[in-house]
């Protein structure tokens, strides 16, 4: 039987890998411990949010400037003077009012004009391609932030064989890699266990009492004593998850003074996200969804459907931001959707499926308060296909920048495949 | 004699034909992978003393039995073991093989509950509208049937869809007049249907009507305590919230067929009206509901309770009650039947190797349900007439019929591509060049999505010697195999005109210009190359014996796929005849997948299912939700893919709740078989009085007859004895009862519904 790859995280499960070598990823603490705090890209969380339906990035980082721009929307377009002006070129959509003053701090860079090379305008594809990492190539097992901590495993390992310090003493928990959600997406799947929790609340077995049911202390026990290793450490994480939970007392959390997340699904993920982060529950990497976007008609301009979705998204991540404190030094943020939507309105009022979009990267180690990223422009002859807005820089570069400074994953090529990213040509975005 | 016969063919055996990668196989399993049963365990360290003969490493008798029943069924019945005893294994294998005469008066009853699953694609659709039919009957390009039912059927929807509509444009006055502050926290409650795009009715939980005697909120599994805690994030359809709807629906006008009028809070219905409906005759309360107008009939649905929603149904035929379905939710009766009629068969066939196969088809040429508006529609005849017909016949009859069905043709996008050189792709130029801003611009090239899926997961596998050029040929040789009509169920059709003329070239293989016989030769091709044989049989060998199963025993079971034409009772056979599959170190080494963990408990514990939602649910809890693997390559067979943490507490909930009969629409029995009246006679000593531990050894025979570790069994009764020892008549009424031997029934059962709870919810269920 090959080495099961989920079981090997704490003690338990070291003890009955036995004869094996210590595993890799076991180590990474000592990282941590001999980088010593000032450097980037230890201890440093990741938080990342996909825009399911193709956000329609025009209308959300809107190029005022572009004459062009309004050409194409007659109905929908933000005029100049609604816009909240980043930079004198671009302002964002008036519903992203919560985004400004992160903005203006300096904590918010965008990157526009940015999305998967793939010419796939399937959001099936698109989405698969986008969590997967590696675009036009349909069957990757694991997503690229699974890879990311893989990547982050190597690293560390490799730092502890060069140091000969073959000491560790801190561990991932079972929260390493969390989504918020029923299932572990496609972006999650892979060799590092991730969990999946749908309401933190109830995340536990055979009822929410604060001391354990009857039969919840009979399974602990019985995986506990069980000789099938794989089920022993299962049981071993899942009842250390339960209990660690149960001790934070999710029913109890409240939100920092003046913290109000929306009363929406997104708005409850990013809360619960912000729990678990702050209850120290050992959360790298956390991934939560958000849909809606899929504007093909009637889709609004200063106000309408995209701008309800933006007032949630945006008032959503804004609380969370607040709400995390201090923790907001080693908190980073990225948002991302499968692809833009055309530069030109459709005839109901929508825009169809494009292509480049922008993302938010959101951080207490974020340059932000810039736009990043090279504009194609908007004129007929720079559209791409005629239609879409150009795209200049591959969201596995953004990615691949925030994964590298913030997780410690060095091999890129382990992260995104094929995607050949040299550090020369990160935007310094983190 | 013939005990010295029987001990030295198989050591011969043993060494001509797999020396070491067997005991390797042993070794390594038997090290990492301790058997839960104390039987197996004592048979590794016997191992290691005396070197092994090789029935030792060979499961025998009973053993043999369960095994062949964990892999070959979805687990074992009660009785199943004896029954399969009775009528010896190689008999029973050969009938599983061949199921045609297989008794299914049981199965068939129940499937009888569906009769829509029998209907055309073309009839589902017309009978059972999707919300896109919906729009374009509310929008007049369709005609809505004139009278009867199905008129009201249609009536009900348009007016959902407009008053949905309607409400949309409320909220968007409102934002107008500035209600809504931008970026404020009471921004408006997220609403997963804002565009037009995400099908309507299948995420319009409001007014469904959920068959059963539960409410949307009551079906699901993960918390058999007493306190209901917040399902709202549970009961979400999972793959309405992360997936999306590629289809784009028919131009529509928003405001001219909206209702004037501002969508009332709903009204309620009267209860003498509820009353007096639900006392009609079955055929009365049909045409009355029938009747009534779209407004008064939708705040009639929604103003039922749970057990009012039942007694509408109570008493109805399968037709009349799939009728007050459709009229309350025609869409969400499709899914719902789909998914039930699956798991019927998954359950309750007799016929469980054809199922199992046929589930392991569905997986290997997967089609994801919420590819378009269309796909729940199309998948029933997918499973029906593409799929089951061919589980256990040819391979290339069944690669021919899924390259043939309008499923697979949609979800790989096949129907859409156009050769670059064809008729159609001319025309479309054309068009697109004189309409450079239309909202669709027509298709006009190649699509190879499903050419290389064709080559990478249905037949030769991604190192079966093709190249990218290849891909392209392939999907040149299929331009043309389209779909006919595909909003309204339409079949499969040969498209001349969007066929690529020209001879291609595949894997070094010339095919001549011959339209769809291109296709036909490409397939035929495919399916006898020496790639895919190794591909079918070791995904089979990784389903059915190991998740890394043995080079020898793929070889062998590869070279019975080529001898027989592809022929997959031939190469079951051959793997049933390996030593491999009855090899000791391989008795549950299989994780359960979840499909396989809930239909294996609903089975061990003989549940009488008429509602099969909860478990619908529960397997998109665990991850596993039925035809609802978004990428074509299905879900995984390895048990690195199922045991998670979140997993683990989802399985453990669900066996508790159903053994505790907490699933709505599902009933188990626990009860021991003895006379209760007579306990109560204070004659204790002429009945054998249930224990905890007799009770437990009891159920363990149902449920894990292939034995109960020593941890398992003291965990369960662990309780127990705390409880004795507490000796309080308030926490342990069955103790002090049954030290008088006045323990009511019920009792037992509760005491019997924990037991069962825990032996499902163990380690050793979670294998076969």
């Amino acid at each position: 039987m090959r080495m099961n790859r989920r079981f090997f995280l704490h003690n338990g499960a070291l003890a009955v890998a036995g004869t094996t070598a210590m595993p890799n990823f076991l180590v990474r603490s000592v990282l941590a411990q001999a980088a010593g705090a000032g450097q980037i890209g230890r201890g440093q969380r990741l938080v990342v949010i996909f825009q399911r339906g193709a956000a329609d990035g025009l209308n959300v980082v809107v190029p005022y400037r572009e004459k062009n721009y309004y050409k194409m929307r007659p109905s929908i377009a933000i005029p100049e003077n609604q816009v909240l002006d980043l930079d004198g070129f671009f302002g964002l959509h008036p519903s992203l009012a919560a985004f400004k003053p992160l903005y203006d701090q300096g904590q918010l860079a965008i990157v526009h004009a940015c999305g998967s090379p793939d010419m796939s305008r399937s959001h099936f594809d698109a989405q698969d391609y986008m969590e997967s990492g590696t675009p036009g190539v349909k069957n990757t097992d694991d997503g690229w932030l699974n890879r990311a901590l893989q990547a982050q495993d190597s690293a560390d390992a490799a730092y502890v064989a060069a140091c000969n310090c073959g000491r560790h003493n801190q561990e991932h928990t079972a929260f390493r890699a969390l989504a918020l959600g029923a299932e572990v997406p496609r972006t999650l799947a892979g060799t590092v266990p991730a969990i999946a929790i749908g309401n933190v609340n109830n995340f536990t077995v055979a009822g929410r009492g604060a001391t354990p049911s009857p039969a919840a202390s009979a399974f602990e026990a019985m995986y506990a004593d069980s000789g099938d290793r794989i089920f022993h450490a299962a049981g071993d994480e899942t009842f250390e998850a339960v209990k660690m939970l149960k001790a934070a007392n999710p029913a109890q959390y409240t939100p920092a003074t003046g913290v109000n997340y929306p009363n929406t699904d997104f708005g409850n993920n990013m809360r619960q996200i912000a729990q678990l982060l702050k209850a120290n529950l050992g959360v790298e990497a956390a991934f939560t969804d958000v849909t809606g976007w899929d504007t093909h008609q009637n889709q609004g301009g200063v106000n309408g459907q995209l701008a309800n979705r933006l007032g949630d998204f945006s008032a959503s991540i804004a609380a969370f931001w607040r709400d995390l404190g201090d923790d907001r030094g080693n908190v980073t943020l990225v948002t991302m959707s499968e692809f833009g939507r055309t530069a030109r309105e459709n005839g109901t009022g929508g825009t169809d499926h494009g292509h480049a979009n922008a993302m938010f990267v959101l951080g207490g180690q974020v340059k932000g308060g810039k736009v990043y990223g090279k504009w194609p422009g908007l004129d007929d002859d720079q559209l791409n296909e005629g239609r879409d807005l150009m795209l200049t820089t591959d969201y596995r570069q953004v990615l691949g920048e925030v994964v590298t400074r913030t997780l410690g994953a060095e091999n890129l090529e382990t992260v995104f495949p094929g995607a050949r990213l040299r550090r020369a040509g990160f935007l310094r975005l983190v | 004699m013939d005990f010295l016969r029987a001990a030295i063919a198989p050591v011969l055996s043993w060494s001509l034909c797999f020396p070491a990668p067997l005991a390797l196989a042993q070794d390594s399993a038997s090290a990492s992978n301790p058997a839960p049963n104390a039987a197996s365990n004592d048979q590794s360290s016997a191992s290691s003393k005396h070197r092994t003969t090789f029935a030792s490493t060979q499961l025998q008798g009973d053993a043999r039995i369960l095994h062949a029943l964990n892999r070959l069924t979805f687990g074992p019945r009660p009785g199943d073991v004896e029954a399969v005893r009775a009528m010896s294994l190689d008999k029973w294998f050969d009938q599983q093989l061949h199921p045609d005469n297989i008794d299914e008066t049981d199965l068939n009853a129940r499937i009888a509950q569906y009769p829509a699953m029998q209907w055309s694609t073309q009839d589902l659709l017309l009978r059972m509208p999707s919300p896109a039919i919906i729009r374009q009957a509310a929008d007049g390009k369709i005609n809505i049937p004139p009278s009867g039912t199905l008129h009201a059927v249609y009536e009900n929807q348009i007016y959902r869809y407009q008053m949905r509509k309607a409400a949309k444009a409320d909220k968007q006055t409102a934002a107008n007049q500035g209600l809504g502050t931008p970026g404020a926290a009471q921004t408006p409650a997220t609403n997963s249907n804002t565009t037009g795009n995400m099908s309507g009715a299948a995420m319009d939980g409001s007014g469904g009507f959920s068959g059963g005697a539960m409410a949307p909120n009551a079906v699901t599994a993960t918390q058999p305590a007493a306190a209901q805690p917040d399902m709202t994030a549970a009961t979400t359809p999972a793959m309405d919230t992360s997936s999306p709807n590629t289809m784009t629906p028919p131009a529509m006008n928003p405001a001219s067929t909206a209702p004037a009028l501002t969508p009332a809070p709903t009204p309620t219905a009267d209860p003498v009206l509820i009353a007096n409906i639900l006392a009609l005759p079955p055929a009365d309360r049909v045409r009355r509901l029938q009747a009534m107008d779209p407004e008064h009939f939708d705040s009639f649905i929604k103003s039922l309770k749970p057990a009012q929603r039942a007694a509408l149904v109570a008493n109805m035929t399968p037709d009349l009650k799939e009728s007050v379905e459709d009229l309350a939710a025609p869409e969400q009766t499709v899914v719902r039947e789909l998914n039930a009629e699956r798991l019927t068969r998954d359950i309750y066939s007799n016929a469980q190797l054809e199922e199992v196969m046929t589930d392991f088809w569905l997986n290997h040429f997967n089609v994801y349900l919420r590819k378009n508006e269309q796909m729940p529609y199309y998948l029933a005849s997918y499973a029906r007439d593409t799929i089951r017909p061919h589980a256990l016949g040819k391979f290339e009859d069944l690669l021919e019929a899924v390259a043939h069905s309008p499923a697979m043709m949609i979800y790989l996008d096949n129907a859409q591509s156009m050769g670059p050189d064809s008729l159609a792709a001319e025309r479309a130029k054309t068009v697109n060049e004189r309409r450079p801003n239309a909202k669709r611009q027509a298709p006009e090239g190649l699509n190879e999505n499903y050419a290389r899926e064709l080559m990478e997961l249905h037949t030769v596998g991604v190192n079966g010697g093709y190249t990218q050029a290849d891909v392209t040929q392939v999907a040149r040789v299929l331009t043309g195999w389209t779909v006919d009509r595909p909003q309204l169920g339409g079949g499969f059709q040969f498209n001349e005109n969007r066929h690529e003329p020209g001879t291609k070239k595949v894997m070094g293989a010339k095919i001549k210009d011959g339209g769809e016989a291109e296709g036909r030769e490409l397939l035929h091709m495919l399916a006898t190359r020496p790639a895919t044989a190794e591909f079918i049989s070791r995904k089979l060998a990784i389903r059915f014996v190991s998740d890394d199963p043995p080079q020898a025993l793929v070889d062998r079971m590869a070279k019975a796929y080529l001898a027989s034409g592809g022929d997959i009772p031939a190469v079951l056979t051959t793997l049933f005849h390996s030593p491999e599959f009855w090899s000791a170190s391989n008795d549950s080494a299989k994780v359960k997948t979840p499909l396989e963990y809930v239909v294996s408990a609903v089975r061990s514990s003989n549940a009488n299912v008429t509602n099969f939602e909860p478990l619908v649910n529960s397997l998109r809890q665990m991850g596993m939700p039925l035809y609802g693997c978004v990428p074509p390559v299905g879900y995984k067979w390895d048990e690195a893919d199922w045991v998670s943490t979140g997993a683990l507490v989802d399985r453990m909930n669900f066996a508790l709740s159903l053994a505790a009969n907490k699933l709505p629409g599902i009933t188990v029995g626990w009860a021991p078989d003895i006379d209760m009246s007579a306990l109560d006679d204070n004659a204790p000593a002429m009945q054998v009085v249930p224990t905890p531990e007799s009770e437990e050894a009891r159920l363990a025979q149902v449920l894990l007859p292939g034995g109960v570790s020593d941890a398992t069994r003291a965990a369960a009764l662990k309780q127990f004895e705390e409880q004795n020892g507490q000796n309080s008549l308030m926490a342990t009424p069955v103790l002090a009862a049954r030290k008088a031997n006045r323990a009511p029934a019920d009792a037992y059962e509760r005491e019997d519904q924990l037991l069962a709870g825990l032996l499902m919810g163990s380690p050793e269920f979670q294998r076969r």
